[in-house]
């Protein structure tokens, strides 16, 4: 039963890792709540739906198809509109203002287009479903391609900021975007690579959100909490400990279920949200460090 | 003697020269005008009271803000409208006022991060190298996330952020501010050192004593123009400067 419990924590927690690494790092590098992350994330699921019942593609494909999508998506957005408004420090300032507003339209023209085209009915299909015994845990196939898909592209970002030129070009945006540019980073290119990588990841996350659950066009919302939840716990714009959070919050919430009901749900998440937020406003694992 | 005609005649292509440079921030203008050349191998320091626009002439050389009118030339070539890391790809590095090191990361990271333009990449173990050697107290905390530092060691690393990205022109804005007098003297030792293995430094300062005697070559900014220039002596013995800005 622990067990099981463990593995259900693990792949919740892979999941919440997974959603809340695309919008940090787009909140990293850009400064730009997008509230819309989670609508990705549904844009991703429907590619997997429409791909496989009517193309009879498998999700892993989907994976690469949603990627692109969202990432050309994400793309447009930066080369269309934002460049031009982070090229002076007044109207920066102002799309920073202005971003929660801005993709809060993103999200309702997402959400209704979606409905439009998909109508609102929940859809599903069936993947990998057949259920393995691995020691004493039950795990379905999709569950296991989830958690192993997730943990790889979490992986796969933090070895790219730990050891890739470009990583180390997207964590000094991060930590200072006006000193970036001094030491000779093409800030501009980092930006609009990190947002088409972070629409991506809420692609892939949403194919593989598609294989476990039913999909309508307003399963993002609760995503993009999650998100949010998530890095405020690991503290904004900190990459790794974003991804530890998405693992902590998988586990309070599994176990927490566990052991009251599911009622609790909710209470759980935004209870650990505003004590975190009460008791240490730079994150679970932030250093609060005073630049001299 | 101090003369209002153009700096150093003798050469004949600076390695920097602006010409009626403006630049502001939203509708504030600063710079009204600026025209100043920087020979190769010489330090030059620009000294003036607080607000008269060093630090912003400093930004738009290395185009953390944009300029408005005017020409800036490096090496002969217009870098007016490049952005900031082509600038330091072609050989500009600036030290910020405020030092704006990168807080989170540690040390090292810092200084690679300096190297990350691709000419300075390939040879970036060889400069970290030769940097921890000139700057010992770098290299003892390496591994230390930088913003545990104090205001000195995180000048140092500053600066030697700046080192790594090979540059011909080390823009020092305001390296001394709220350091020791200890501190202070380390910083004009390294600026004299450098000066030695042949950088070419402009400098901007507000200690205009230890600025005049540093230099080789100095311009007064009042109000975000040119109100003086000559060498270091010449300004250093003007009546004016020795009275508005030497306290004597």
């Amino acid at each position: 039963m622990a067990a099981q419990l463990f593995f259900a924590a693990l792949c919740s927690g892979a999941l919440y890792a997974l959603v809340a690494l695309g919008l940090n790092l787009v909140y990293g590098t850009l400064r730009l709540l997008n509230i819309a992350h989670g609508d990705l994330a549904m844009i991703g699921a429907y590619v997997a739906f429409v791909a496989f019942s009517t193309f009879g593609l498998a999700p892993p494909v989907s994976m690469v198809l949603a990627a692109g999508l969202c990432a050309a998506m994400g793309w447009a957005l930066y080369a269309g509109i934002f460049r031009r408004l982070f090229a002076t420090p007044e109207t920066a300032q102002r799309l920073e203002a202005n971003s929660l507003i801005l993709f809060y339209g993103v999200s309702v023209i997402l959400q209704n287009v979606m409905a439009l085209g998909f109508t609102s009915t929940a859809r599903g299909y069936s993947y990998m479903g057949e259920v393995w015994r691995i020691g004493p845990v039950m795990a379905s196939g999709n569950r296991l391609l989830m958690l192993g898909t997730a943990l790889a592209i979490c992986l796969g970002v933090l070895l790219v900021l730990r050891f890739h030129a470009f990583g180390w070009s997207l964590r000094a945006v991060i930590e200072r975007r006006e000193a970036a540019g001094i030491v000779g980073v093409n800030v501009d290119r980092v930006q609009g690579i990190t947002i088409a990588l972070g629409f991506a990841i809420a692609g892939v996350a949403g194919v593989l959100v598609s294989m476990t659950e039913q999909i309508t066009p307003f399963m993002g919302f609760p995503l993009t909490i999650a998100a949010f939840v998530v890095i405020v716990l690991g503290g904004l714009g900190n990459i790794f400990a974003g991804i530890v959070a998405g693992f902590v919050l998988g586990f309070v919430e599994t176990f927490g279920i566990a052991l009251t009901s599911a009622t609790y749900r909710s209470i759980l998440i935004y209870g650990l949200f505003v004590t975190v937020l009460l008791l240490r406003p730079q994150g679970l694992f932030g250093k609060a460090i005073q630049v001299r | 003697m101090i003369s209002p005609s153009l700096a150093a005649v003798s050469e004949p292509r600076p390695l920097l020269s602006v010409e009626k440079l403006e630049a502001g921030y939203g509708r504030v203008q600063i710079l009204r005008g600026i025209s100043l050349s920087i020979a190769a191998g010489t330090v030059t320091a620009l000294v003036g009271p607080n607000g008269a626009g060093k630090t912003t002439l400093m930004k738009a050389i290395a185009g953390m803000i944009p300029a408005r009118s005017g020409q800036i030339r490096f090496d002969g070539r217009d870098i007016l409208a490049m952005p900031s890391y082509q600038r330091v790809e072609s050989g500009i590095a600036l030290v910020p006022e405020g030092r704006l090191i990168f807080a989170r990361l540690s040390v090292e990271q810092n200084l690679r991060l300096g190297a990350v333009v691709p000419h300075a990449r390939s040879k970036a173990d060889q400069t970290l190298a030769e940097i921890y050697e000139r700057f010992p107290r770098l290299a003892e905390r390496r591994n230390q996330v930088a913003g545990s530092m104090s205001g000195g060691e995180q000048q140092m690393l500053a600066l030697g952020r700046g080192l790594m990205s090979q540059p011909r022109l080390i823009l020092l804005d305001e390296p001394t501010l709220g350091l020791a007098p200890i501190m202070v003297a380390r910083v004009f030792e390294v600026i004299a050192e450098l000066r030695q293995a042949g950088f070419t430094i402009l400098l901007s300062e507000q200690n205009s004593h230890l600025a005049l005697g540093a230099c080789d070559y100095a311009y007064l900014i009042e109000n975000g123009s040119i109100h003086l220039q000559g060498t270091g002596a010449d300004l250093a013995g003007n009546d004016e400067v020795q009275r508005l800005y030497m306290g004597r």
